[in-house]
């Protein structure tokens, strides 16, 4: 038996179990040798016609794959709706909360800003990258595993469908999102000049600590405020669609790490104010808790709203 | 024009997939092996690749649909197939559901 047709054999029985080996192989080089005599005796070079029946029989591996009843994709259709539905929620849901986190515990150290993000970049997407390569990797055994793809064949019934809130409840949500918004950021924007306490000049002690303004930190609450207003639209205008979801997330769990942030370090309230109102003591303490809280319930809404957003897509 | 003969193509292989079986069933009541098998096929209009053939004469085997001895009189040594009882059953069973859809098209043509 010539090279050719050895190697071919040799590709194919190697993808192949050993048990079924020795009656494969008899089996192809018979039908190879058939093929092969049928074209020479058709008239053809002896080469020619083993390269053209090695070519008709086409790649080994899609051979053995035959053979073997494996199947020839990754993921199939039987199990490829769950696996997209799994992958959405998990990226997100995970990826901003671990941002999230990263970037607080980082502010926290009073690291510097570039550091901050950039390690809350790379921990979002080495988590996104550990997400997909296993959930891929899981639902690749699921296909492969007839029991396991039995269990996850429920089947479906009008009952999974989603119920949209409908549009005009979804329109007052926005209202008063948007109204809520804009109140706050006057409030801030407003704090330096309008206050009700004043100094020895009569000049207003606002609310915010100065910090915020002296460094300009209080556009980054601007930002995120009319960031978060963005996806509110993006999302009461534009169908579900994973950037949008993405962006609401990363948008909201950015705005409550960096409340979190200002309130554990003491950036947010006025200690001048403070003393001025003649608040007692252990005030500032409880509301540096209460907006970490705030902050805290946020990021678990996002979460909440992540899942039930990818399940409805 | 390639889109319309890959898509008219694709059709008659939607139309076709299943028959290949069936023709398998019919035509293995007389013992053969893959080669030949593959030739009678394709003579008898059912063109099947080779590289889905020889596995699905396997699987059918597996099945207990096909049963299979090894002839040995001649030089070269060749898997012989033939169409088991439950394999003639099937081939049956099949058939007749073959006759009752081409019934059906017919009525949905107007013929009756």
């Amino acid at each position: 038996m010539s090279s050719l047709t050895d190697r071919y054999v040799q590709a194919t029985l190697r993808r192949l179990p050993v048990r079924q080996r020795t009656d494969i192989e008899q089996e192809l080089r018979a039908s190879i040798a058939d093929a092969v005599d049928d074209r020479i005796g058709a008239g053809g070079d002896a080469r020619a016609a083993e390269v053209a029946a090695l070519t008709h029989l086409g790649d080994p591996a899609r051979l053995a794959a035959g053979y073997a009843d494996r199947p020839l994709q990754l993921i199939g259709p039987a199990v490829f709706l769950d696996y997209t539905r799994m992958l959405t929620t998990l990226l997100v849901s995970v990826v901003p909360v671990v941002a999230a986190v990263v970037a607080f515990l980082r502010a926290v150290d009073e690291a510097p800003w570039l550091t901050v993000a950039g390690d809350s970049l790379a921990a979002a997407v080495t988590t996104a990258m550990h997400i997909a390569v296993w959930t891929t990797v899981l639902y690749a055994l699921i296909e492969r595993t007839p029991t396991l793809r039995l269990a996850s064949d429920r089947p479906w019934t009008p009952d999974a469908l989603p119920a949209p809130p409908s549009r005009r409840a979804r329109w007052g949500e926005l209202v008063a999102g948007t109204v809520i918004l804009v109140l706050v950021m006057t409030f801030i924007l407003l704090s330096p000049v309008v206050s009700t306490e004043h100094d020895a000049n009569g000049d207003p002690i606002g609310v915010l600590s100065p910090w915020l303004f002296d460094t300009g930190f209080v556009w980054v609450f601007i930002a995120l405020g009319f960031a978060s207003l963005a996806t509110s639209f993006s999302r009461y205008y534009l169908s579900w669609s994973l950037p949008v979801a993405i962006a609401g997330s990363v948008v909201s769990v950015t705005g409550a790490a960096v409340l979190a942030w200002a309130a554990a370090t003491d950036h947010l309230l006025n200690p001048a104010f403070v003393d001025a109102a003649g608040w007692p003591a252990g005030t500032d303490t409880w509301l540096t808790a209460g907006l970490i809280a705030l902050a805290g319930w946020s990021l678990l809404q996002t979460i909440f709203d992540a899942f039930a957003y990818a399940r409805r897509s | 024009m390639a889109d319309d003969d890959e898509l008219l193509a694709t059709h008659l292989q939607e139309l076709r997939r299943g028959t290949v079986v069936l023709a398998c069933l019919l035509v293995l009541t007389r013992p053969n092996y893959g080669y030949a098998l593959l030739d009678l096929l394709a003579q008898r209009g059912f063109s099947v690749d080779a590289n889905t053939l020889y596995p699905l004469l396997r699987r059918l085997e597996k099945q207990g649909l096909l049963t299979s001895d090894w002839n040995t009189d001649e030089a070269r040594p060749r898997k012989f197939y033939r169409t088991s009882d439950t394999g003639v059953a099937l081939a049956g069973t099949l058939s007749h559901d073959w006759d009752q859809l081409d019934t059906a098209l017919r009525i949905l043509k107007g013929e009756s």
